[in-house]
This record gives structure tokens, sequence and C-alpha cells, in this order.
């Protein structure tokens, strides 16, 4: 299981396009120092950074990125049939690639986003941003991971429930806030440390059982997938 | 002179059969293989047919990479789709080159050889790099390699369980004769040694080279099995085609035509180019013939036993 | 008895000696066959999924805008206005377009083949980001159109409600060329960079996201002028900005005060956008002059 995880994580950081993501939390770490630097109320800038960039931007991309990086790369470029013709249980092939997403996702944005909580508010706040992201990562992760079994496309697809689910409807339509990640993580965060720079129409138990269930459900489809993946002729 | 630093060793496990029976698979009104049977014994098998004669479909099928829309695919008794454990006996070599690029080539063995759990991957790793020769090149990431090298680093990485059945689809692409003649080499020591080796290939050459024992696919159908001089022969719908140097040609024609087995005769400046339909007949009524008419045969050839003309007149058929 | 004659004729490879159309021919085929590609036209059907979902949004909005206005007299947007409002389906379509457009070329190695022609390097990029530009003003002024003539076809002026309104509509058209331009142009940049068609897409999905924010903490920063050079820091926000600068009271109908608050900053948006612009472009032409023809 751990070389699944080490060819995995060797795969993402000897690509490039990993550098695509190093701008985000620096982004984010700039601006909080920016703002707390220059005096700026943090109930000013604290929704716009935290929530508006962190949790609705920078989370979400790089979850993206990497999601469908560890195993939507290889479907594309064949390799993947290196992996699936060993005798393992698929399952010991989804986990480690799952555990890598999550840990890079998580990583990248639970650090910047503690910087910018305690900046905006307090050490409390820094911490239940980063825990809250860490569980919105492992949740982006199993969705990403499974679409990249579902469809060619799992980058397009992951965009359009980023940008049209998450963003456009996720404001203007209540309805659909109940089953965006993005709520479920500032619920858990804001259930960790009560403050008025987050908040949410979403219930805390909500927000929890749905993350629970989509971080397993998703794993368990990706899993399923798996096992009936299919290779017809060389142009895949 | 190409010399193998390693011997494949023999297998300790018994012979395993890959078993087909009706497999049919189609997509939606295409039917790219079409009532397939076929049983693969130990030594190698050539999986012979045009483009697009569904050999690919047929090979991922047999790998566990595609579910047969009709029939079954077992590998000793148990099915390949969605069945892992099949792979500890078996191993497969795509067609597509792709290969982690980031890895170098014993590193990529090494992962190939833990994730078969084996119980000394280091010393398979080498072994396998041995057998393809890949030992010089092997600590240098992969996508540095020519498409030859990489083709056998895959290979090595399919052989470092040492498995049972070997799947090989169009595996002399990219190389060159050398390391084709050597790759060749280790099919035929790998088949003797009691594996079950199967590879695709359109080139004819390669497949008279490494097997005589053949399967014919055209157009998703099985046209024909087993050794391919023996294919050429059940074929009587096609006359045999000799060619024989007499000291006169001409006079020999003529007694030819008037045999009943013969319908054809042609003179070139060669020699003449005889059309035989019923071969046994031929053979036994030359000798008599040349005898009566005091005509001494210099030369007796058929000239449409080999690989290719057997292929051409089944895919034409 | 006449001579016989008989000639063999020579009907190997022909070299083609006939009459060849100019450059202007070579561009006008690749701005047109881009402008296709843009839209999925002359491709399969799940090509032309994305573009044409964006463009029945857009145009189903303003359908509803011309009806709400046909019934009640009301106008809920304004020609500008609406291009503001179509921002995100503006960037989704370039984030799919762009790379339909170039990163498919670098993917597949056929730019040998395009630069061994008599196409200089700099028309190959030009004319697909005029192809790129033209199709998302289409995609804005489309729309714009429907609802000049639901609006002309209701007026209750006759031929100078028809007038006005044709008043109206030619700087919203203006408007939008702006916001194709400018988009266009950061859209291909980012879709050059890359082969892989994904990650274009992500790129420059990613690089709007993360200016919005920014522009959000800018405007509440304490200097006042920051506040107002706030919107330079995302492109949506600085079309607008030009956008208010240029086109003034027409980008909110009457009644409605403000418009962006960008002070007297005016002009400093038209350069910045200008300057934007052009570096994009200058960019994208030294990126295909540099890039290895795989």
């Amino acid at each position: 299981m751990s070389t699944v995880g080490w060819i995995t994580a060797r795969g993402l950081f000897g690509r490039r396009r990993f550098l695509m993501l190093v701008p985000l939390p620096l982004l984010l770490v700039g601006l909080a120092v920016l703002c707390r630097a220059l005096g700026v109320a943090p109930g000013e800038w604290g929704p716009a950074v935290l929530v508006g960039l962190g949790l609705a931007v920078v989370l979400p991309v790089v979850a993206l990125v990497v999601g469908t990086g560890v195993l939507g790369a290889e479907i594309e470029d064949g390799t993947v049939v290196h992996i699936l013709t060993k005798p393992l249980p698929r399952w010991q092939i989804v986990l480690p690639k799952l555990a890598v997403a999550t840990g890079v996702s998580a990583a990248t944005v639970a650090v910047p986003l503690f910087a910018a909580g305690t900046l905006a508010d307090s050490v409390r706040l820094g911490l239940a941003l980063a825990a809250a992201s860490a569980l919105g990562a492992l949740a982006y992760s199993a969705l990403f991971l499974a679409l990249s079994l579902l469809t060619r496309r799992p980058v397009l697809l992951g965009l359009v429930y980023v940008l049209i689910w998450e963003g456009l409807l996720g404001r203007f339509a209540d309805g659909t806030r109940v089953l965006s990640v993005q709520q479920w993580v500032i619920a858990l965060a804001d259930r960790m440390a009560p403050t008025d720079l987050l908040g949410t129409s979403v219930s805390v138990p909500v927000a929890a059982v749905l993350t629970a269930l989509v971080a397993v459900g998703f794993t368990v489809l990706a899993i399923d997938r798996l096992r009936s993946f299919s290779v017809a002729g060389e142009t895949s | 002179m190409t010399t193998i630093s390693a011997q494949p060793a023999a297998p300790t496990t018994p012979a395993s059969t890959l078993d087909l029976a009706g497999v049919s698979r189609w997509y939606g009104n295409v039917v790219a293989v079409n009532d397939v049977s076929m049983r693969l014994g130990p030594g190698v098998t050539g999986l012979l047919g045009p483009n697009g004669a569904g050999k690919t479909t047929l090979l991922h099928m047999m790998a566990g990479f595609l579910s047969p829309s009709r029939g079954t695919v077992s590998l000793d008794g148990e099915p390949t789709w969605r069945n892992p454990q099949v792979y500890r006996r078996l191993g497969l070599v795509s067609e597509r080159e792709a290969v982690h690029a980031f890895l170098t080539a014993y590193e990529f063995v090494l992962a190939s050889a833990k994730l078969h759990q084996l119980p000394d991957p280091a010393a398979a790793a080498r072994r396998a790099i041995d057998l393809v020769e890949m030992a010089d090149a092997q600590d240098r990431r992969i996508g540095t390699y020519s498409k030859g090298m990489r083709q056998r680093t895959r290979v090595a990485a399919a052989l470092v369980h040492d498995p049972q059945v070997l799947l090989l689809d169009e595996p002399f692409n990219g190389m060159d004769p050398r390391q084709r003649l050597h790759m060749m080499t280790l099919l035929h020591r790998l088949g003797d040694a009691g594996r079950t080796i199967l590879f695709s290939s359109h080139i004819l050459e390669e497949v008279e080279q490494v097997s005589g024992t053949v399967q014919v696919m055209v157009a998703g159908r099985l046209a024909a099995s087993g050794d391919f001089r023996t294919i050429r022969r059940l074929m009587t719908n096609r006359p045999h085609v000799f060619a024989i140097h007499s000291t006169d040609d001409r006079a020999l024609a003529v007694a030819l035509m008037a045999e009943p087995s013969v319908t054809g005769v042609e003179l070139g400046r060669t020699g003449l180019s005889v059309k035989a339909g019923d071969y046994g007949a031929f053979t036994r009524a030359l000798p008599k013939l040349a005898l009566r008419h005091g005509i001494r045969v210099r030369q007796l050839l058929p000239e449409d036993e080999s690989l290719e003309s057997v292929f051409s007149y089944l895919v034409e058929a | 008895m006449s001579e016989l004659t008989g000639v063999i004729h020579d009907i190997g490879y022909q070299r083609y000696t006939g009459p060849r159309l100019g450059r202007r021919h070579v561009f006008g085929a690749l701005y047109l066959h881009g402008v296709r590609t843009a839209f999925g036209l002359g491709r399969s059907a799940k090509a032309k999924i994305f573009p044409w979902l964006v463009v029945a949004i857009v145009l189903a909005v303003a359908a509803g805008l011309t009806a709400v206005r046909a019934q009640f007299g009301e106008t809920v947007m304004t020609y500008a206005q609406f291009a503001d409002a179509m921002s995100w389906l503006v960037i989704f379509f370039v984030a799919v377009a762009a790379p339909e457009l170039v990163s498919r070329d670098l993917r597949s190695g056929v730019l040998p083949l395009y630069f061994s022609r008599p196409l200089p390097r700099g028309d190959y990029a030009l004319a697909k980001l005029g192809a790129l530009a033209t199709a998302l003003w289409l995609l804005l002024g489309a729309p714009q159109l429907v609802m000049f003539l639901g609006a002309a076809f209701t007026t209750g002026d006759g031929m100078s409600g028809v007038w006005h309104e044709l008043l109206d509509l030619l700087p919203g058209l203006l408007y939008a060329a702006l916001w194709a331009v400018v988009f266009a142009s950061i859209g291909l940049l980012i879709a050059s960079l890359t082969g892989k068609r994904a990650f274009a897409a992500g790129g420059i999905v990613a690089i709007f996201l993360m200016t919005t924010p920014v522009v959000g903490v800018l405007s509440i920063m304490p200097s006042r002028a920051i506040n107002e050079l706030a919107f330079l820091a995302s492109p949506s926000t600085l079309v607008g900005g030009v956008g208010t600068w240029a086109l003034g009271d027409l980008l909110v109908p009457e009644g409605q005060g403000g418009g962006m608050p960008i002070g007297d900053f005016g002009p400093v948006y038209a350069a910045a956008a200008v300057l934007l612009v052009a570096g994009c472009v200058t960019l994208l032409l030294l990126r295909y002059r540099k890039v290895a023809a795989r």
C-alpha cells in the first residue's frame, strides 16, 4: 500500500503543475498580513479573505487539482494499467491515493488558513479553520477521486461543481447550500470557534453527517468503479 | 550475436491454461470480438490479425481489463474479470507505451515487485532487469529512454513476479532488430520452460520465427488456430502452388496438364509454377510422371506455405 | 499507312504551380476556424455541449429581461449591465474555449505543421486571439441584440423610441467588445502555457477566482485612494471600472445612482486595461515565438 502512496506522491510532486498551487496559499497569507498590518478591522476583511478567498477558492481549487491529479492523470496517460495488473484489492489502491490527495490538499490549505485565522481573530479560530478545511479536503478529495473514474473530463466537471453549483447557485439559491461542501466546512469551523466572521444557514449536525457521507460514499464508489475499470483499445 | 546474461527460472508451479469459451464483445452495433473459443496452454502462441481485427480487445479481455459481453474468460478456472488475484499468475505488457516517466527503470520494476508482495523484491527486480538486458541504464529516468528501452522495462515489470501466463500486445513495436532478436529468444525460452505466452502482432516474420502456433483473427472472428503449415494443408479450396525446376520444363508442363490433380501450369523463365488442387495426389503423381517421360526434376518447392500466404488467404476469405 | 503515334503521360507527383492565396487568406482561414472551434462547430456533439449551454443560458436571461420589459415597461438591466451580470458565464466560456483553441494544438504536436507553412508565428497567435475575442463578443452581443429587438418591437414611441434604443445598444455592444478583448487576452495567454486542457481551464478559472476576494479586501482598506483603485485587481471589475468611466450613466438606468465608486481614477482604469491587453498579447506572441514545436 505504501508503494502506491509513494508512486502517487512522486507523481504529484514531479510534475510542474504542482507549482501552480503555490501562489494561492501565499496570496491568502499575504492579504491577511497586509490587512492586519494596516489595522483594518477583522470584521471587514475576515469574511472576504477567510471565506471568500480561503474556503471558497483556495480549498476547492487545490483539492480539485490534487484530487484529479492522483488518479486522473494516470488514467489519462495510461500508466494506471501498471498499478492495476497487480494482485491488490482495489481498496488498497484507492485509499493510499485518497490519503495522499487529502494530505497534500489539507497541508496546502490548512497552514495558510491557520495563519490567516489567527491574524483575524484568535489561535482558536485558526485551529478551527485548519481542522474544518482538512475535513473539507477529505470530502473534496473523495469526490474528485470518484469523478476521475466516472468521467473522462473530471477537471471540467469539478469546475462546474465548484463554480456553478457552489459559487453561483450557492449564492442565490438557499436550497443548494445544503449540498455544498463549502458550506459544511464553514458550519464546522463556526462550531469549533464561534465567530461573527463565519456564518451559514446549514446546521452543524447536517454538515457533519453530510461531510462524512460524501467522504465515505464517494470512496466506496471509487473503489467499485476501479474494480470494473475497462481499457478498450490503444486510445482510451 | 546476443548472449542472454540471465536465464528465466523454470516455474515451480504447474502450467496454467487460459480458457476462452464463446467470448464475444460488442459496443452498441459494432461487434469487436465474435464468438471466439480457444484454449492456450504452455508454449508460445502468436495472435495474428490485421489492424482492427479485435486482437487488442481480446487481449484486454484475457487480462481482465474488459468484460466479455458474452462467454467466459478464465485462467485455471477462475474468471479474469474483477479478480485481482489472477494477477499472481498473469503478466500483461500492453501496447500503449505509457510508463511513469519520473521513475528510473529500477525503481519502476522494484515498485512492481513490491506491489506483487514478493518476499525479496530487490533481488527479483534485479533479476528481471538482467533478463531484459537493461542493467546498464537502470538508474536513469525512464523519461530519457528510447522507445525500445521503455518497452523492455515494461516487459521486466511484467516478468518480475515470474508469471505463468504472459500476454504481450505488439511487443516488438519500436524495437531495433537486435532487441527484437533478443526478445524473441527470451520468449522462446520462457515458452520452452513451460509458460503460456501469447503475443499479438501483425508482422508475420516475427510470428513465424517465434512460434509455429498461431491464432488468426479476422474481423473479430477466429479464422484459424494451430500450426500454420497444417492450416495451409487444410485449406483445400485453395490450390497449392509449387515451383519446379527440371531438365525439360515444357515437356513436363504438357504432361502435368493432363494430370487431374493439376489446375494450372505456368511456364516462366525460371521454371514451372504449378497449381495443384489436391496436394496428396499431386505429390504422388509427379515422380511417376517425370519417370515415364524421362525428365529429371531438379527442384520442387511449395511456394505458398509461408505464414504470409496463409494469412493472406485467410484474410481474403 | 499513316504514322501511329503514342505517348505515355507523366501522371506521377505534380507540383502545384497555380496561383496561391496570400497571407491574409491564411490568417482569415485560421481565424474563421478558431471561431467555429470556440462554439464547437465542425466537431462532435460532445464538444458542443459546454459552449452552447452557456449560449443558451445567456439567451434565456436576455429573453427573460425582454419579456419583463415588454410586460411591465421596467428596465431591469441596461445592455452594459447585462454584460457585467454575465461575467461568470463569460469566464466559464473562456475556460472551455481557450484550451480548445490552443492547448489542443500544443498537446497533439501539430505546431510544426502550422509553422512550416507560410504562416508567421505571430499571425497564428493573433488569429486565435481574434477568434476567441470574436466568439466572446458574439456571446455577449447576441443577447443584447435580442433585448434590443424586443424593446424595439414593443416600444410605444415609434421610430424615435427605436432610435433611442439603438443609441443605448451601441455603447452596450462596445462595452461587450471590451469584455471580449480583455478576457480573451488573459484566457488565451494562460491556455497557451499548457497542453493539457484541464489544467488550462483550471488555471483560467483560478486566476479569475483568486482576484475577486483581493478586490473585496482592497475596497475596505482605510485609504480612499486604495478603495477606488481596488477594482484594478480583478479583470472583471477592471472592465467594469473602464465602463463606468467611459459610458458613465449608460451603465445604470435612470433613477439608480452610482456605478462603480472609482472616483477620478477613470483614466487610470482605461490605461490599466490597455496595458493589460497589450501585455498579454506581447507575452502570447513571445510564447509562440519561443515554444518548441514538439
